[in-house]
């Protein structure tokens, strides 16, 4: 059977089919090969996640540990510096310093007398 | 064929099985064994250790640290890996000799010895220098030590901390929960370089609580200057020890507790009498003397049984129970008051007052002893804990319906012997007896410093207890101020102040029986304005084994001194001068 296309302008033009190139879809599945494959990268891939992720903790974990050497180490500089300052800072390093054997005695206040 | 395929599947079969029963016995039944040798392996649990609390003396208004903590490493030798000639090169220019603990001969003389400490007490900063050569075969273990920046002072106060890490006498023993803080837990996977990981489900980590920084109320100018003093009259008498208190009267603050000789904290070991560990003015009671009977006269003053004009028969001696207890100084025969009494300290004056506590003029009663032990121990808090924050003893004091409360006893309790006491027990009496009649707990903890270094001052204290009225408080003062200058007459203190005190030389104990070969001198005095309230308490005492020392030849000088700096130290304006 042969359609016929007619404008609605009433005009006929040429002779004009419907579009045979259907597609015929019809249902494919995955070998099993496949499957195993495809579920094997799966699990793969969520290692690897796993993996980098347990390799990232541990560098934060390796840098974490520097991190407090370094504090250890800064603290104890610190403790240091501090121990230097207490001590010069001392009434005996401040009475046996060349500022104070070079300072003149001042007049006894002897409020008291024996 | 078949035969031997058979064969072989029950050897197959025995294999497996032997294989699955091992590991059901692994992991069923040994399972926790197996699990904590696991553990044991790659698990590490260590203490975090609190920070020790530091302890600071007052600089003026200002706290300043007086013993800190440093962070020391010990460097150990393994001789096997380490090269002899650069090791002993690089550690001995980087390291302070004093801080080698073994010979470099002994050290690489025995190589099967992989373990050597070298030195100990080093510096971060030496330890940097060490490494910077990067040496094999040289370790190092980080540890703590106190720094004592003022050295020798204040030690017996202050203590030690043992190699434990456990506080010893003084601050550090007493105060030594609240400085220790709490140590933490740290519970963590390892990695075969003792990294600690984060992964793991059984990590615990539970920080460590630091130690309280503590401030005391020690003034370290004026404990520096007790001790100068003290050591000064040690060093110009035939004395060898001495001890002082400087304090706030009018608050029971301690300004200065001094022992003398001191030692060095920081190498406690080394001392070899342990004696001095001792913080004499708390924990060692003594009977004090005649400061006593700034207490036996206040007492009958508050209870109206005598004034300073109030007169009686000196015959240089009274004779209780059987007794003839003599005065030590001879003059003064006849009636006289008992202002003049107190001055030269005579014996039969304060027996004298603790009759009249009485209602008596020639016998001890119940009733004196009751009104005397009730001044003494429930009022001045003689023979008991003061309540101070560090160790001291009690010291004892007869109660009065005790069965060894002779008369003769409270005869001699009423100028300070037959009854032991600290210095600070008749410091802080003596503070209330002059201070308006007000006892203060002595304390010597001022605060804290926090963590962000803010001083955190404690609460002011309140008196305890009124122990004598204002105006016997008033009437002791000047009896106190006539007593340290009438022998000399008026006028050894500047003018415009208000100096008193009084001496105390007491007999030594020696097989039992008291004795003037020995004696132990002390004097206990205040002073401030004229007009106002005084402004400081100080306390020494003196002795020596088999010396004779006076109260006032040798206790009173250090009590001048330390005085008149209190006054410049202070800034104490003159009031209106004493006519």
């Amino acid at each position: 059977m042969r359609n016929e296309y007619v404008s609605r302008r009433g005009m006929t033009t040429n002779s004009w089919s419907r579009n045979q190139n259907t597609v015929r879809h019809t249902g494919k599945s995955l070998g099993n090969l496949s499957l195993t494959a495809i579920f094997g990268l799966m699990v793969l891939i969520v290692g690897l996640i796993y993996a980098t992720q347990g390799v990232k903790a541990t560098s934060y974990d390796y840098e974490l540990s520097n991190i407090e050497n370094e504090i250890t180490e800064l603290t104890a500089k610190k403790e240091d510096l501090a121990v230097e300052r207490a001590r010069l800072t001392s009434i005996a390093s401040a009475e046996n310093s060349k500022v104070a054997a070079a300072m003149q005695d001042g007049n006894a206040s002897g409020y008291a007398s024996e | 064929m078949e035969k031997r395929a058979k064969i072989l599947r029950i050897i197959l079969f025995a294999a497996v099985t032997v294989i699955l029963a091992r590991l059901f016995v692994i992991q069923i039944i040994e399972h926790d064994a197996w699990v904590a040798r696991a553990e044991d392996e790659h698990i590490v649990q260590s203490t975090i250790k609190a920070k020790r609390g530091e302890i600071y003396m007052m600089d003026g208004d200002e706290p300043s640290v007086a013993v800190m903590n440093e962070t020391v490493f010990t460097v150990v030798i393994d001789p096997l890996t380490a090269n002899e000639e650069k090791t002993k090169s690089v550690i001995s220019s980087a390291v302070p000799a004093e801080k080698m603990v073994a010979d470099w001969k002994d050290i690489f003389a025995d190589k099967t010895r992989r373990y050597y400490i070298v030195a100990r007490g080093v510096k971060q900063t030496e330890v940097d220098k060490i490494k910077e050569a990067e040496l094999a075969g040289v370790y190092y273990t980080k540890g703590n030590a106190r720094v004592y920046p003022e050295g020798e002072m204040a030690a017996s106060l202050l203590g030690f901390v043992n190699a434990e890490g456990k506080g010893q006498y003084g601050v550090e023993g007493a105060l030594d929960d609240e400085l220790g803080g709490e140590d933490g837990v740290l519970k963590t996977v390892t990695d075969v370089n003792n990294i600690a990981l984060s992964i793991g489900d059984d990590n615990v980590r539970v920080p460590a609580k630091d130690g309280k920084n503590i401030v005391l109320s020690i003034d370290k100018n004026v404990q520096h200057k007790m001790e100068q003093f003290l050591k000064e009259q040690i060093d110009s008498t035939p004395a060898t020890n001495a001890a002082g208190i400087v304090m706030d009267p009018s608050t029971g603050e301690v300004w200065a507790m001094a022992n003398m000789p001191s030692y060095d904290a920081a190498n406690y070991a080394k001392v070899e009498d342990a004696s001095v560990f001792i913080n004499v003015p708390l924990e060692s009671a003594y009977e004090p003397g005649s400061m006593c009977k700034s207490f036996s006269f206040a007492a009958a003053i508050d209870t109206g049984k005598i004034t300073p004009q109030s007169t009686f028969n000196n015959k240089g001696y009274m004779t209780v129970d059987g007794w003839r207890i003599e005065n030590a100084y001879e003059g003064q025969i006849g009636t006289i008051t008992m202002q003049t009494g107190l001055a030269y300290s005579l014996n039969t004056s304060s027996m004298t007052a603790l009759m009249r506590l009485g209602d008596s003029e020639t016998e001890i009663t119940q009733k004196a002893k009751d009104v005397l032990y009730d001044y003494y121990y429930n009022k001045f808090g003689l023979g008991q804990y003061t309540g101070i924050e560090l160790y001291e003893v009690p010291g004892y004091v007869t109660k009065p319906d005790a069965a060894d409360a002779y008369n003769s006893r409270y005869a001699n309790m009423s100028f300070g012997q037959g009854l032991t006491l600290t210095m600070m027990q008749v410091a802080a009496g003596f503070s209330s007896v002059i201070n308006g009649g007000e006892y203060y707990r002595p304390t010597i903890v001022a605060g804290e410093v926090t963590a962000d270094g803010t001083f955190l001052y404690n609460q002011a204290p309140e008196a305890v207890r009124e122990t004598i009225s204002a105006e016997s408080s008033a009437t002791m003062r000047e009896m106190l101020r006539g007593t340290r200058n009438l022998m000399r007459t008026y006028g050894i203190d500047k003018p415009g102040y208000m100096i008193g005190g009084k001496t105390g030389t007491s007999q030594g104990i020696k097989d039992g029986k008291y004795t003037f070969d020995e004696t132990v001198a002390s004097y206990v005095g205040f002073g401030g304005a004229e007009g106002e309230l005084p402004k400081y308490v100080i306390m020494v005492k003196i002795w020596g084994e088999n010396q004779k020392l006076g109260g006032e030849a040798d206790a009173r000088p250090v009590f001048n001194k330390m005085s008149n700096y209190m006054i410049d130290y202070l800034k104490i304006k003159p009031g209106e001068a004493h006519v």
